[in-house]
């Protein structure tokens, strides 16, 4: 992938990131559809580096940290449109695209060459499985930021961010997605698994990890129907559910040995 | 002390709300969910105990763990139960929305989810109890193994080819098998990565492959090159009959002189070699290819000079039977459906205005 592309679309980010926190500060509609013109430009840009990459490698080239990272970076910055353009959550972005940031960041210093995929990894189950993993974590990520923003909200009462029953449906939408994505990521990993491996769950610490996910994602769906839960417990938890979402996805991979290795 | 038949129904109804309760369904989640989150970790600083974990079905692995360190293990039945008791409940939950159907279709793909879930635990659990797991078991092209836990049924490789890139890396590995049962074809198929051959709960697939040492080719001055493997038989231009009676890979001598094999790899490689000379007496001794010809075989003429070994690429295949995956296809099925139609009934009840929880 192209260095000077990759620095463009970090800066593209960045300043849209910029453009928030002048919409914050100045309170000025302008900057934020500036901001919300540069990241439609970044993930347009991201979409066409995506899609070069994966016609030269011909395959969905998801497969080491610096790709996940950018795969993830995109499925985020993409999610966050989407719900930009359905509720016009405007400052949101700030905390969202700081987060894209963090991301991107992670993925800019590291080696993007293309490497020869493994065969057992050669199927469209992979594809799948991958496709639906990140974007699942991409509508947890933009959870977390919602629920982080509720908490903040809940002390600040401003009118810069949507309002506190606003806030909560986002969350409750992101979550929900989230789940189903990362459901039919669990389903296309299992037959995968079956056919690779002769067994479709495995006892490896990614796995279970997974399953945790999957579990502490689905209890969420139902939290929601608590009363007491509802709100401020409903962010933390949104929260929380990122921080297993991180560790299943870097921390077993950089931290322990397991069957979904990050270089 | 006479129980009405109100309070009765009361009581059972009391019991049926707690089987269908949200609190109870997430407190049995959360249990096991802790639960497995703390084991993982001491699965992954363990792997002498949990090691053969991914090798054997739950019921064969847990007691030999369990009898090993209990301590280290207590975690997976207890976790275990907590998800089987959240599934009891998950099924309570979708009985009783069966039961009221007809006002709370719209729930339909988050019932299906319920039952994916219910299935695969099922699934799960009928593939762990009655199901097995074995290999990798080596085995040669034109060759076939009984497969284990079923007599009736064996696997014949017919051919293995395996698939090498330019820099010698392993691509895949082309396994042509039938599978008989009762001695009659049931099934042939070409298994390689990721194309399993799947027949009554059995899945066959290709996990690696090996070379094993066949024979040698030597230089024997009168007749040039030859190749000799055990049990082979060649006659000399003076008319003594050399025969092969073993070929060990790698073998030592013990101190009483007795030759023993030390392993399956090529090392010190050694073959039992007996001449039939012309006035039919014989002489039978050992050749360790690496310290040179021994003086009976040079005495006789016979000036067998190694040139390369011949090896035989076998294939190794990992056999397993999980009589619950076609339940868990279903549940998968049940899963991905039930997704696809919760979301579409999630924006449908957004776009009507109203909550979806509600």
């Amino acid at each position: 992938m192209s260095k000077p592309l990759l620095l463009l679309l970090f800066a593209l980010y960045l300043t849209a990131t910029i453009g928030y926190l002048a919409h914050l500060i100045c309170r000025r509609t302008l900057f934020a559809k500036i901001a919300l013109g540069l990241i439609f430009s970044g993930v347009l840009l991201q979409t066409g580096l995506l899609a070069q990459r994966w016609w030269v490698a011909g395959y969905m080239p998801v497969t080491n940290l610096f790709a996940t990272l950018f795969f993830f970076s995109w499925a985020l910055a993409l999610i966050y449109l989407y719900f930009e353009l359905r509720y016009r959550i405007r400052a949101t972005g700030l905390f969202v695209m700081l987060l894209n940031l963090v991301l991107l960041g992670g993925a800019v210093p590291r080696d993007s060459t293309i490497s020869a995929l493994i065969p057992s990894l050669d199927t469209p189950l992979f594809s799948l499985h991958i496709l639906f993993s990140f974007t699942g974590y991409a509508f947890f990520a933009m959870a977390f930021s919602i629920g982080a923003l509720y908490l903040v909200q809940t002390r600040l009462q401003t009118e810069m961010l949507p309002d506190l029953s606003t806030l909560r449906r986002i969350n409750e939408e992101a979550i929900f997605l989230g789940f189903g994505l990362f459901t039919l990521c669990m389903v296309a990993g299992s037959l995968w698994a079956h056919i690779a491996w002769g067994h479709w769950f495995s006892w490896n610490i990614k796995s279970v990890w997974s399953i945790l996910v999957w579990i502490f994602y689905a209890g969420m769906c139902h939290a929601k129907f608590i009363r007491r839960w509802q709100g401020s417990v409903y962010a933390w938890l949104s929260i929380v559910g990122f921080g297993i979402v991180l560790f299943t996805y870097l921390g077993i991979g950089l931290l322990l040995e397991s069957n979904h290795p990050l270089e | 002390m006479e129980t009405s038949p109100q309070t009765a129904k009361t009581v059972l109804l009391r019991l049926w709300e707690f089987l269908c309760s949200l609190k109870v369904a997430i407190v049995l989640a959360s249990a096991a969910a802790l639960l497995i989150m703390g084991g993982s970790l001491v699965m992954h600083y363990n792997p002498r105990i949990f090691g053969g974990m991914e090798q054997e079905i739950m019921s064969e692995w847990l007691p030999g763990a369990w009898s090993q360190a209990p301590q280290l293990v207590f975690w997976v039945p207890l976790s275990g139960l907590c998800v089987i008791l959240f599934a009891i409940n998950t099924l309570c939950c979708l009985i009783d929305w069966l039961g009221k159907i007809s006002t709370r279709w719209r729930k339909t793909g988050e019932y299906l989810i319920h039952t994916g879930f219910i299935l695969l635990t099922i699934a799960y659990l009928w593939g762990n109890l009655a199901g097995f797991r074995s290999g990798p078991h080596s085995i040669f092209p034109g060759t076939e193994i009984k497969i284990p836990h079923m007599p009736e049924y064996t696997l014949r490789l017919e051919s293995f080819t395996p698939q090498l890139n330019p820099q010698g890396r392993p691509l895949d590995m082309v396994n042509q098998v039938s599978l008989r049962q009762n001695g009659k074809t049931v099934r042939q198929a070409e298994v390689r990565i990721n194309h399993p051959l799947i027949h009554d709960g059995l899945i066959i697939l290709p996990t690696s492959f090996g070379q094993a040492l066949q024979g040698f080719r030597f230089h024997l001055p009168e007749q040039g090159m030859i190749n000799l493997a055990k049990g082979s038989r060649l006659t000399l231009a003076n008319g003594q009959i050399l025969r092969i009676r073993q070929l060990l890979p790698d073998a030592r001598r013990s101190g009483r002189g007795q030759v023993q094999q030390v392993g399956d790899r090529l090392g010190n490689p050694a073959m039992q070699i007996v001449v039939q000379k012309t006035d039919n007496s014989t002489w039978q001794g050992w050749y360790f290819l690496r310290e040179g010809l021994p003086t009976e075989l040079s005495e006789a003429g016979i000036l067998l000079r190694p040139i390369e070994p011949i090896f035989k690429t076998y294939s190794l295949l990992t056999i397993n039977r999980d009589p619950g995956d076609k339940l868990a296809l279903v549940g998968s099925l049940c899963l991905s459906i039930g997704v696809i139609l919760a979301f579409f009934s999630f924006y449908r009840k957004r776009a009507r205005g109203d909550r979806p929880d509600v």
